[in-house]
Order: structure tokens, then sequence, then C-alpha cells
């Protein structure tokens, strides 16, 4: 049953606790207390109810992380207006990007493009709002299944799906996480990923009403942050907990201890490490466990929000957790993972093409996520891999792709792989390589590596090595980090097909 | 008193590059992201190292200035006023 609403709660009520907002970057910051941050917040509603917002107006907002990233937001909800967080450098802020969201304002920190119309507004000019005296704002409240935002999956490939998330959904999660990790006075949450991701806003939305302190930063000045900041929690995808665990390990082949190599790079107050929104490696789960850094992967779609959380309170190495209080997790008979909520996200795209919708929603607030998972006796959910992840060899035999790629990774030797099977049941793995030049020998040694530990029908026959890392650059990476099957293998079919490409396995 | 920033530059760069190459092998010249493979988190790290070892601040330098830096070059070239002022 739903109580209170935190998110009337937080637009509604001045915080009368000591929590604070930190936005910092390479050579800034700026702390506020989260009462005048409100206090601010209330004036940039007052200037865009003057511009002419009102309930039901969608306003967009494109840049990356920064204050009047955090007031719009905040002045939206208290104008119930929706907003629509679209990632830097995927879109462009253009009329057409207007039309096709159906945007009434848009914010950017880009230059606005020649031609584009008067909608779309440069993001700065929020700071000369929130300078105004804050006006007293009518009692405007949020209906459970009213939406508060749209949010855009990071799919592969076409046009990004819009997806409204309702009242009702994020302040369940907020209770549900806030159930397990109990933030309080004294914690400080820090937030890089971009704020155009929900989950991101809901640490603001959490400080607010539990009186946390919460960090803003960019993905490219965390590292320079962390340490000065010094953050109790700190949430991030796999790759970047991969990339901070490869460099303490630097520094302790340089013999430095390890809890001083940790607190040199996060900072000494580390409560714990979350992590989610793709597959994380079980070496580097229990690197920071081991040093002393609790870290805790969970798992969620944009479609379900968050679903399971391993935690202080119930943690089980190589599972996702078990299912958040208001969400249930089901298996079907064909081993798909289903998610039922309490307070779904939504029942339906906003923005979609034709069945996708169908394809994802089910009867009864259960989403079908494509997933291929188990749960154990106690609850706790694992997931195995993507049910498209999975290879029906000409033996009949099936193999999941991903466990065989976690181990390929797990050697060290490559970064990333994606397996393929080009004929028969010759599986042939993709890699991408690590920074710095290519190691073909200990390529070559993790290959066979891989195929000993393998059953013989999961053995990797042959390896192409990738010309270039896969990166978010080269459109071979998602936004979160995760190898885009389809694209690799259009980049790389070639070398794939031919078998007397790549480095062969004994 | 740090050493000359040229060679804490190449050393804290051989550092963050996984095959920890001879820090004398490095170019000044090349892209750090095209021919050393740097990543945008690496980078940071790379220059977080750097300025503890040179004790320069950090906050001498802003986004677009990190951004800026495409080579070991241009590291050196922006750090080296910073390392110079402290004489």
């Amino acid at each position: 049953m739903m109580t209170e609403s935190i998110v009337n709660r937080i637009i509604a009520e001045r915080p009368n606790h000591d929590g604070a907002l930190t936005v910092a970057g390479l050579g800034h910051r700026r702390r506020m207390p989260l009462s005048e941050l409100h206090d601010r917040a209330r004036a940039v509603a007052g200037a865009l109810g003057r511009n002419g917002i009102r309930e039901g107006d969608r306003i967009g907002v494109l840049a990356a992380n920064r204050l009047e990233w955090v007031l719009l937001d905040l002045a939206a909800l208290m104008l119930k207006a929706q907003t629509a967080g679209f990632e830097p450098g995927k879109f462009t802020p253009d009329a057409e990007l207007v039309e096709r969201y159906d945007l009434d304002l848009l914010y950017t920190d880009v230059p606005v493009p020649g031609g584009a119309p008067a909608t779309v507004r440069p993001i700065a000019e929020i700071a000369g709002h929130a300078d105004e005296d804050p006006p007293e704002l009518g009692n405007l409240l949020w209906e459970p299944g009213e939406c508060t935002t749209v949010k855009f999956t990071s799919g592969s490939t076409g046009i990004p799906k819009g997806l409204e998330a309702t009242a009702a959904s994020v302040d369940s999660s907020l209770r549900d996480v806030q159930g397990i990790f109990g933030h309080r006075p004294g914690d400080d949450v820090l937030v890089f990923l971009p704020l155009s991701l929900l989950q991101q806003r809901y640490w603001l939305y959490s400080a607010l009403r539990w009186g946390h302190d919460i960090t803003i930063t960019t993905f490219q000045s965390v590292f320079a942050v962390m340490p000065a900041v010094e953050p109790t929690v700190v949430m991030g995808v796999p790759a970047f907990f991969d990339t901070a665990k490869r460099h303490i390990e630097g520094r302790l082949a340089d013999g430095v201890d390890s809890s001083k190599a940790a607190a040199e790079l996060f900072g000494s107050r580390i409560r714990y490490l979350w992590t989610g929104s793709a597959p994380a490696d079980q070496a580097m789960l229990r690197f920071f466990n081991e040093a002393g850094l609790p870290i805790f992967e969970g798992y969620g779609l944009n479609e379900t929000c968050i679903a399971t959380k391993n935690h202080p309170g119930a943690h089980r190495e190589g599972s996702v957790g078990k299912a958040l209080p208001g969400k249930e997790i089901l298996i079907g008979d064909d081993g798909v993972v289903r998610v039922r909520s309490d307070h779904p996200v939504n029942t339906a795209y906003t923005y979609a093409p034709p069945g996708e919708s169908e394809r994802m929603f089910k009867l009864g607030g259960v989403v079908r996520t494509g997933d291929l998972g188990h749960l154990d006796d106690d609850g706790f959910l694992y997931i195995h891999g993507r049910a498209d992840d999975l290879i029906v060899l000409d033996n009949g035999k099936k193999v999941i792709v991903r466990p065989v790629e976690t181990r390929f990774r797990d050697t060290g030797a490559v970064a990333e792989c994606v397996l393929y099977c080009p004929a028969q049941t010759e599986l042939v793995a993709v890699v991408s390589p690590p920074p710095g030049p290519v190691d073909a020998e200990a390529i070559t040694a993790a290959l066979e590596a891989v195929n000993a530990a393998s059953e013989p029908d999961e053995r990797i026959a042959r390896v192409i090595t990738a010309d270039e890392p896969f990166t978010i650059d080269n459109g071979l990476l998602t936004s979160q980090f995760k190898p885009i099957r389809k694209r690799i293998h259009e980049r790389y079919r070639a070398r794939i097909d031919d078998p007397k490409e790549g480095i062969h396995a004994r | 008193m740090p050493a000359d920033i040229d060679t804490l530059a190449r050393e804290q760069l051989a550092q963050v590059l996984r095959d920890r190459p001879d820090p004398t092998s490095l170019d000044l010249g090349e892209d750090l992201v095209e021919t050393y493979g740097l990543t945008s988190l690496n980078k940071v790290l790379f220059l977080t190292s750097l300025c503890k070892a040179a004790e320069v601040g950090l906050e001498s330098f802003t986004e677009d200035d990190l951004a800026g830096m495409r080579t070991l070059g241009d590291v050196v070239d922006a750090l080296r006023p910073h390392a110079d002022q402290k004489g």
C-alpha cells in the first residue's frame, strides 16, 4: 500500500534539514543547502510559469550534469510539468527534436543551431531565474498514475523509445531503496552518470526527503572529484568500477596498501558502492568487497525501474539480489525473467514503433525483460544472459554466450568479448582490446585458458581482435557500456565469416 | 621538489596504460586516445595522478582544458606554467 507521496512531499515542503547539494567538476565546486536549492527551484518555477509553462506541458533538457539541470527538474515537478531528459551527445536541439517529442520548451547547453525554434533555450538562462525571489506557488500535487517525466531507452538501433514514468513508480522505488540502504544525514551520494537518466535524479529526491547530501559531477571529472568531496555512496556502471579496479591494482603494484589506494581514489568515507545497468564481473565485485568497499549489484530495466538489489541485509555473490518489496520476479517456462510491479513505471511506451509495447508490457503490471535467469530457493535472482544471446548450434546444442564472454573478459587480456556462430558449430569471438598496443600473445593464452574452462560446445574456435576498442563514440557500446552485438557483427562480418581470419584455438 | 614535468608525465601515463610501457618510449606528439587508447575515465585519472606527483593543484584545470589535452605534449604544456610557479 502506498502512503505519503515522496514526490509531492519534496516539492511542497521546503527542507528543514541540513542536507546539501554540491555541484563539482574540474576547476569548480559549489555547495548549497537543499533548503536554498528549494527556494531557487521555486524561483525558476515562477519564471517558467511567466513564460507560459503550465500543468501537463513538457520541458526537454539536453545538457550535461549541472546545477541548472537540477533546478529545472525540481521546478517542473513543482508546476506539474513533465521533464524529458535527453542524453548529451545523442540528440540535436533542433525543430525535429521539439516536434518529435512534443516539447513546449527545450533547454540545452550546446549552441542553439540557426533556425531552431524559439522554444529552444540556452540552459544558462535558468541561473538568472534562480536568483529571483521565489513566489508562492499553488498547491499542485501529482496523482499516482500521472507521469512526471519521459525517459528514453538507449536502444541499439533506431529512434529512442520514449517511456513516461508514473509518480507512483518513482515513489515506490525511492521508498524501497531507502528501506534497504537507510540513507541518512552524513551520507553523501555521488552522481556522475547523466541526469537524463531518471534513476540519477532519484538521489536528489532522496536527499531532499531524507536529509543526506548529494554531489553531482560529470563522467569526465568523477575521478578528480571523488577524493576531494569524500562521498559515502558512489553509483556507477560496471565499466567505471573496472577502471577504478585497474587503477587501484596499479597502486598495489607500487607497494601502496589496499585501503590507502582505495581511499586515494574514492576518499575515506565510502559506506558502499552501487552498480547495475550492465553485467558486472564477479572478479571486480570481489576485489572491492575484499578491499573493504562493499559493492552491491542490482537489476532492472528502464521499463521496470530497479527490480532487485543486493544490499547489506541480503547479499549473495553471483546474484543481482532479491526483489524489492514492490516487485515480484517471475521466471517463465522459457527461462525468461519477468518483473511484476505493484506500481508499474507504465504499461506502454509513449514513442515506439507498433508492436514494441506489446512485446515488452504484459497484463497485470508485468514486463517481459528478455533476460534469461533463475531464482534460488531464497529468492536471489541470477541473470544468465539475454534470451536473444542464445546461440543454437547446428548440432542442436544451445550455448548461452554471456558466461563464456565473461570468462574471456575475466582473463584481463581483453576489455570486451562478443561471440558469434558463423558456421555450424564454430564459435568466433570478436574481442575489444584493452587500451594500449594489442598483445596477441596474451589473447592467445587467454583463449586457451577460456577453452580449457569451458564445456566442449562452448569452446571458441577463433578470435578476431577488433581494430580499435569498442567505445560509445565509435558506436559499438551503448551509453550503458554494453557491447552492441549487431553493430559489431556488421563491422567485422568479413573477418568473422572468413575461416582463415583471427587467432585460432589449438 | 618534483622531477621535471616531462619525465613525470611520461611516468604517470605509462602507469595508466595497461602494458606499462617504458616511459621514455612514449611520444609527446601522439594522440592519447587514438594511439595510447586512453579512455575519458583514464584520462582524468592520469591528470589527477600527474598533478599530485607534480604538486600542481588540480583546480587549475577545467573540463575544457582536459578536453584540449590531446597529446602528452599538450598535457606537459598545460602543467608547466603551474609547476614553474611553484619554483
